[in-house]
C-alpha cells in the first residue's frame, strides 16, 4: 500500500472499536468484488431485499396430439415470479433504495404437494452515494436487474443504465407422434418437424411477453437475456420457455461517459 | 500398535478442561507462542500469490489457527447453528491472541460431512498476522475472506472483521386447511408465503443485531431454507420453516448523508477522499482458451450447500 494503513481500518486492526454505527447496519449478498465495484460505480448498499411467493399451479392437461400452450400454467408461472418480484421490490422502496443489484430468482417444489412451487427473489438494494434519483425506473420506484455488480459496473460505463429485469414465460404441450407416422420413419434419419416448429413457436411466445414488458418500461435494449428450457412438475411433453433479461436505457447526456474504453486483451498464461 | 502419544488421555482431559474455561489448549499455546516470538516456522494457508499480496501491504503470517465446537442440537437445530458457530469464533479469537495476531485471513467454515445423530461440527480454519506497523490487538478481527480479498478491501479503508449469523425456525399450525387446495386453478397459497416472509425477516432482523457486534454491513451471504410438513395422525397439518443466514461482517467508513443535489456530480465520480478501489480498472478479454484462471475458483466455504437452486429458475 502506497501510504500505509488507511486510518479507519488502522483503528480497528490495532483492536479499537468505535462504538456504535450512527449509519446503521447494511446487509447484502454481494461478494467482496462485487462490493467494491458497486462503490467504485458511485452507490452503496443498504440493504437486502427478498420476496417469496408459495404458489399453488393449477391443472392443465394438453391434447395428446397437438402442439399447444397451456395458458393455464404460463399464468401460473409469471404471476408467481411477479408476485415475489413486487414484494422485493416493495422491500426495496421501504427502505428507500434507487434500485437492486444482483437480483435472484430461484423456484422450489415443496416436497408433500406436487403442485406447489415456492418462488423466491434476492437481490440487494443500493442507493446512489450522491443522492441522484435519475437512476429510478420509469415510475420512481427502485429499478430492477439480475445483473451482477461487476455487471453493474460495465453496463454504466458503457453507457447504459438499467431500468427494469423484464421476463416473458411459455408453458408449452408438444404434441406425441402418431403410431403411424413412427412407423413411417423406421430406418430412416428425419427431421420431426412438428417437434422443431414446437420450440420455435413457444420461445418465440416467451421472447415476444419479455419484449412486450421491456417496450413498457420504455427501454431502448435488454442486456443479459438467457432462455431457459425447464420442466417443474409437468409431464414430459410440457416445457417451460422462459426469457429473462435487464432491460436498460442510454445515460443521461450530463452523465454519460465521453469515451467508453476498449477493453483491453491479455493472455492469461498460468495454469 | 497406537500411534498416540503416551500422555493421550492427559492431553484430551487438558483440551477439554481449557476449552470448558475459555482457554486456549496449552499444547497449541505453546506452539502459538513459540510461533509468535519466531521461534517455529510460520505457518499459513495462504497460496505463493496471496502470500505476495499480504507481504506488500505489510503483514507477516504467524501461524495457521483452527477452533471447532461439536454440537448436538438437544433443544433446536435451527438455533444450535448460531451457537455452534459462535463458539467457534470465541476460540479462533482466543487462538488469534495467543499468536499475538491483529487479524485471522482465509477463515474458512467447515463442517464434516458426516451425519451422526442430530450433531454437525462447526470448524473454522484461518491464517493468524500481524501488522508490522501495529502492536497485537486484544481484539483481532476474524476475516472470512481469502487473503486477496481482504487486502483489497483494506486499501479501501474497510475491514472484514467476523461472521453474523442469523437463524430462525417457527412452526405453522393449519387449523382451517387453508393450505390444503382442492380447487384446480392458479392461486397463491398465501398462508405459506406468509410464513415463510415473517420467518426469513426475523431471520435477517436477527443477522442485522448480530453484525452490528462486530461491524456495520454484511457481505457474501449464505441462505440456508427448508420447509417441511409434519404429518401426525388426527392432527391440524403443520409445517416447519427453518432459516439461516450467514454473512461475513465489514466495518466501512460509511458516506456522509447524500447531499441534497438533484443533479449532482457525475454519478461514478466516485467520492475523492476514499476511492472505493485506488486503482483504475480496466476491461481485459482473456485470449486463453478453455479454462482461465482469471475466473472461477472453488467454494471458500462447504458447511452450507446453498439450496436455493433447484431446477431452472
Amino acid at each position: 500500500m502506497p501510504n500505509g494503513i488507511p486510518a479507519h481500518a488502522r483503528e480497528r486492526l490495532k483492536g479499537l472499536r468505535t462504538a456504535a454505527h450512527a449509519t446503521g447496519v447494511f446487509t447484502s449478498d454481494f461478494s467482496v468484488n462485487e462490493f467494491l465495484l458497486v462503490r467504485k460505480a458511485g452507490f452503496e448498499p443498504i440493504g437486502l431485499c427478498m420476496g417469496t411467493c408459495v404458489y399453488h399451479v393449477g391443472y392443465q392437461f394438453g391434447s395428446w396430439s397437438k402442439n399447444q400452450e397451456l395458458e393455464v400454467l404460463s399464468k401460473a408461472m409469471y404471476h408467481a415470479r411477479e408476485l415475489a418480484m413486487a414484494r422485493m421490490r416493495a422491500e426495496a422502496a421501504a427502505m428507500g433504495a434507487d434500485g437492486i443489484v444482483g437480483v435472484k430468482l430461484t423456484i422450489k417444489r415443496l416436497e408433500w404437494d406436487e403442485h406447489l412451487l415456492e418462488f423466491i427473489a434476492i437481490g440487494t438494494g443500493v442507493v446512489h452515494g450522491e443522492g441522484h434519483k435519475g437512476f429510478r425506473a420509469h415510475d420512481g420506484g427502485p429499478f430492477t436487474s439480475d445483473l451482477s455488480g461487476q455487471d453493474f459496473w460495465s453496463l454504466l460505463h458503457s453507457g447504459y443504465r438499467p431500468v427494469e429485469m423484464v421476463m416473458g414465460s411459455c408453458v408449452y404441450h408438444v404434441a406425441h407422434r402418431g403410431v403411424l407416422s413412427g412407423m413411417a420413419t423406421v430406418g430412416r434419419n428425419v427431421e420431426l418437424e412438428n417437434f422443431t416448429s414446437a420450440m420455435y413457436e413457444a420461445r418465440e411466445i416467451a421472447v415476444e411477453r419479455m419484449q412486450a414488458e421491456a417496450a413498457a418500461a420504455q427501454a431502448e435494449g435488454v442486456v443479459g437475456v438467457d432462455i431457459h428450457e425447464g420442466s417443474h412438475v409437468w409431464k414430459p411433453h410440457v416445457i417451460e420457455f422462459f426469457a429473462i433479461g435487464t432491460a436498460v436505457v442510454p445515460l443521461d447526456q450530463k452523465i454519460a461517459p465521453e469515451q467508453i474504453a476498449d477493453p483491453m486483451l491479455v493472455l492469461s498464461v498460468n495454469d | 500398535m497406537s500411534g498416540l502419544p503416551d500422555d493421550h488421555e492427559l492431553r484430551v482431559a487438558e483440551i477439554q478442561t481449557a476449552l470448558r474455561a475459555g482457554q486456549v489448549p496449552s499444547a497449541t499455546r505453546t506452539r502459538l507462542e513459540a510461533a509468535r516470538a519466531g521461534r517455529v516456522p510460520w505457518v499459513a494457508t495462504l497460496t505463493p500469490a496471496e502470500l505476495r499480496a499480504v507481504r506488500s501491504h505489510g503483514l507477516r503470517p504467524i501461524a495457521a489457527i483452527t477452533a471447532t465446537c461439536w454440537m448436538h442440537y438437544g433443544w433446536s437445530w435451527t438455533e444450535g447453528h448460531a451457537q455452534g458457530w459462535n463458539a467457534a469464533l470465541a476460540r479462533l479469537k482466543e487462538e488469534a491472541k495467543a499468536a499475538g495476531a491483529n487479524a485471522v485471513l482465509d477463515v474458512k467454515m467447515r463442517t464434516i460431512p458426516l451425519t451422526v445423530e442430530h450433531s454437525m461440527d462447526f470448524t473454522l480454519i484461518g491464517t493468524a498476522v500481524r501488522f508490522e506497523e501495529l502492536p497485537p490487538s486484544n481484539d483481532p478481527v476474524v476475516a472470512t475472506v481469502p487473503a486477496l480479498e481482504f487486502v483489497k478491501l483494506l486499501e479501501a479503508d474497510v475491514v472484514a472483521t467476523g461472521i453474523a449469523i442469523g437463524a430462525q425456525y417457527d412452526f405453522l399450525s393449519d387449523w382451517t386447511g387453508s393450505t390444503s387446495q382442492t380447487f384446480a386453478g392458479n392461486t397463491e397459497t398465501s398462508v405459506l408465503s406468509q410464513f415463510w416472509e415473517h420467518l426469513r425477516q426475523r431471520a435477517h432482523a436477527e443477522l442485522r443485531r448480530n453484525a452490528a457486534g462486530t461491524g456495520n454491513g454484511v457481505l457474501a451471504h449464505v441462505n440456508f431454507g427448508q420447509l417441511f410438513k409434519i404429518e401426525s395422525n388426527g392432527q391440524p397439518k403443520r409445517f416447519l420453516g427453518r432459516q439461516i443466514v450467514v454473512a461475513t461482517t465489514v466495518d466501512a467508513p460509511r458516506p456522509r448523508k447524500p447531499a441534497n443535489m438533484p443533479w449532482g456530480p457525475p454519478p461514478w465520480g466516485e467520492s475523492k477522499a476514499r476511492p472505493a478501489i485506488p486503482h483504475e480498472i480496466g476491461m481485459v478479454v482473456d485470449m486463453c482458451a478453455g479454462r482461465t484462471p482469471l475466473a472461477g475458483r472453488p467454494r471458500h466455504h462447504q458447511s452450507y450447500a446453498s439450496n436455493e437452486r433447484e431446477g431452472a429458475i
